[in-house]
């Protein structure tokens, strides 16, 4: 990385938190370095509590920095006066807007606040500015529909062209896909990472959910419980700091896969013989039932195996003696369980 | 394509308006025309407008009763409505009032000082002598110390919430000592105060109006020039300030512009309710818009309206008794408001 590129969002040694009575402040987390490139669409991951939402809050300028640096380009965000700040970031909440009788061309013109006179009258480039937002959401044909009558996901893509509408260099979205459903949620990140592309804007948002996360984000910010680490999501992978992550020691970090899962205890050990797709699905069954997979060889020789083949459209379960065959996994499941 | 649509959205915005710019007219003549003396609609426009050959008494009554008390209809509907819309939409709350603030209540304790307080300290006789100028500046100077106060906590206080809770307890508290006052006073004095609770449009003179309508005039051009601000809103503060908005400034506006609607109707007609809560819900719903460049204007003229309609209901037209107009508007307000919160059950949230 070299200095030259343009970090239009950068944290140094900031520390975040709330001022509290007598000049106090309640500090959430210190000693925070991070920055943000343009064009970068950028995750924020971290546990519940570690202080996503006051990281993004602070950077949008809701509450100041306790000490420490919080620079949007080369200003602190806190020195601009909300006009300014206004025309250099807008903002997407968790909240749910229901505005009745408000439709989602009125609703993304709000986006151009900053830009128009006391009275808010729309010019023709304002006009186009909202539409191109509109179209750039896939929202098109949306126009006069009412906020309070659509979908959830589809609320969420109005709330996105209302920032575009801003016309900003740079966005941050409070856990824009909290609500939604997996394909929302794939569709609401892919769109950020198009106009991180395409428009060059720079993007933020906080997300619980990985695999999109890491699938689409050119940045990841990771919160951690004593430190924050940057990167891209397969660097932070590789070395090995999404294991950190949680402090819970039944989740484990699948490198291979990229996303958390649970630990079992394994009770015992199976054999699994074939290939294939179909071999891959009975090896996760029998793991989701706490059987430990292995093969042939490592069995000691004292041990009972259970050993199981997959065939055309049945499966084949053999214990010591006993040879059973079964024509779902979830009925081979139930006979292990009642095994033990 | 799209923008054919809008515009044909916001031709039906202008419509609704202009319908309604129709209708108060219609309804302030019909406001004149119904009363204990029969005069006819000819009469009443040959009185209105100055005609030579126009009878003496019509012309009287007409001016001095009839005209003031239709003014003030159109004055107090059209203020307390916008007073409403304003703390609908800040307050992000559908069943939000002009009277939220303890605007109301900070004027009965004006007019209860004066009218239990003076009444019982130096006896009956001195209520009369309690012009209605005197009960009007009472009222005047108590919904003024709570804006005051209100502004002052808006200032200060950045939670929404609080405030608006903050507001009802204020006034909670202030009824409590109406009530207190109310307690020990004596039975004339009592039914006075008992009266201007009641609400009246008809004791507003043309004197008086000189000084109701700028104030009521001067409310509703900041709520005009506030509809950036009031749309805004709509989305929550976050949002309003992150869109380049001075919250406190803007609150402030909206704050002073409710309370001097809200405060000069209550000080000149009592406390009047449920118009400000019902008629913004109305006008949001005709006009079918949530933007306030179109809402401002459609809840004045649908206040307006409401309130003349109010007014035309209490006269009981064929009989000789009046109704207090606070009993027809909140009979007329309160199936609205029932109705309101059942159809937005599912979709809640002004």
């Amino acid at each position: 990385m070299t200095n030259t590129e343009n970090k239009i969002i950068t944290l140094n040694n900031a520390s975040i938190g709330y001022q509290q009575k007598g000049n106090t402040s309640k500090v959430v987390k210190s000693g925070i370095s991070l920055h943000a490139l343009q064009g970068e669409l950028v995750a924020v991951i971290g546990e519940n509590g570690v202080g996503k939402s006051t990281l993004l809050k602070t950077i949008a300028g809701f509450q100041p920095p306790v000490s420490g640096d919080v620079l949007i380009g080369e200003k602190q965000v806190n020195r601009y006066p909300e006009k300014d700040l206004a025309l250099m970031m807008s903002f997407v909440s968790t909240e749910i807007i229901r505005v009745p009788n408000l439709s989602v061309f009125d609703l993304v013109s709000l986006g151009r606040y900053p830009h128009t006179n006391w009275f808010g009258k729309l010019l023709d480039e304002d006009r186009h500015i909202i539409e191109e937002a509109i179209k750039a959401v896939g929202l098109q044909g949306y126009e006069n529909r009412m906020v309070n009558h659509i979908s959830d996901g589809e609320r969420q893509k109005v709330m996105i062209a209302r920032s575009l509408a801003q016309d900003t260099a740079v966005i941050v979205l409070d856990e824009p896909t909290a609500f939604l459903d997996l394909s929302n949620k794939y569709g609401i990140v892919h769109i950020l990472h198009q106009l991180a592309g395409e428009k060059g804007k720079t993007i933020l948002f906080s997300t619980h959910d990985l695999t999109t996360a890491i699938a689409e984000s050119d940045r990841v910010w990771l919160m951690l419980h004593d430190s924050v680490e940057q990167g891209a999501p397969e660097d932070l992978i590789l070395n090995g700091n999404f294991d950190n992550l949680f402090h819970n020691n039944h989740l484990f970090f699948d490198q291979e896969k990229g996303d958390f899962r649970i630990r079992k205890q394994t009770r015992r050990k199976a054999v699994v013989t074939g290939a294939g797709i179909k071999r891959d699905w009975t090896v996760k069954a029998l793991e989701r039932i706490g059987f430990e997979v292995v093969d042939e060889t490592h069995l000691h020789r004292n041990e009972s195996m259970i050993s199981i083949e997959p065939a055309d459209s049945r499966w084949v379960l053999k214990y010591l003696e006993h040879s059973a065959v079964f024509d779902s996994l979830h009925s081979v499941c139930r006979y292990l369980n009642n095994l033990r | 394509m799209a923008e054919v649509i809008t515009d044909k959205i916001a031709g039906r915005g202008f419509k609704v308006l202009l319908i309604l710019t129709l209708l108060v007219p219609l309804f302030f003549l019909i406001d004149l025309f119904v009363g204990s003396y029969y005069i006819s609609i000819p009469e009443i426009l040959k009185a209105i407008f100055r005609s030579g050959n126009a009878d003496h008494q019509v012309v009287l009554i007409i001016n001095q009763f009839r005209m003031p008390k239709a003014v003030t209809a159109i004055l107090a509907g059209a203020a307390l409505s916008v007073a409403g819309l304003q703390m609908q939409t800040v307050f992000r709350n559908p069943l939000a009032g002009p009277y939220i603030l303890g605007v109301s209540s900070g004027a009965s304790l004006g007019v209860a000082l004066l009218v239990l307080g003076t009444g019982g300290l130096l006896g009956g006789s001195i209520v009369s002598a309690a012009s209605s100028w005197g009960i009007v500046a009472a009222a005047w100077l108590g919904s003024g110390l709570i804006l005051l106060l209100i502004v002052l906590i808006s200032v200060r206080i950045k939670d929404i919430m609080t405030i608006l809770i903050l507001g009802i307890l204020i006034s909670s508290a202030i009824s409590s000592v109406v009530n207190i006052l109310q307690y020990f006073s004596n039975e004339s004095t009592l039914k006075s105060f008992v009266i201007w609770t009641m609400g009246s449009l008809g004791s507003v003179t043309n004197s008086q109006l000189s000084v109701l309508i700028p104030s009521v005039l001067i409310g509703i051009g900041i709520a005009f020039v506030s509809s950036k601000f009031l749309d805004a809103f709509l989305l929550g503060e976050n949002y309003a300030r992150s869109m380049g908005m001075n919250i406190r400034f803007a609150r402030m506006m909206v704050f002073l512009s409710t309370a001097i609607l809200a405060g000069s109707v209550t000080a000149f007609c009592g406390p009047i309710g449920f118009i400000g809560i019902a008629v913004p819900h109305i006008a949001r719903m005709v006009l079918q818009t949530a933007k306030h460049s179109l809402l401002v204007p459609g809840t004045i003229l649908t206040g307006a309206l409401m309130m003349l309609v109010s007014d035309i209901i209490s006269q009981l037209p064929g009989s000789e008794r009046i109704l207090p107009v606070n009993s027809v508007t909140a009979l007329l307000g309160i199936p609205i408001v029932i109705w309101i919160i059942i159809r937005n059950k599912n979709s809640s949230r002004i």
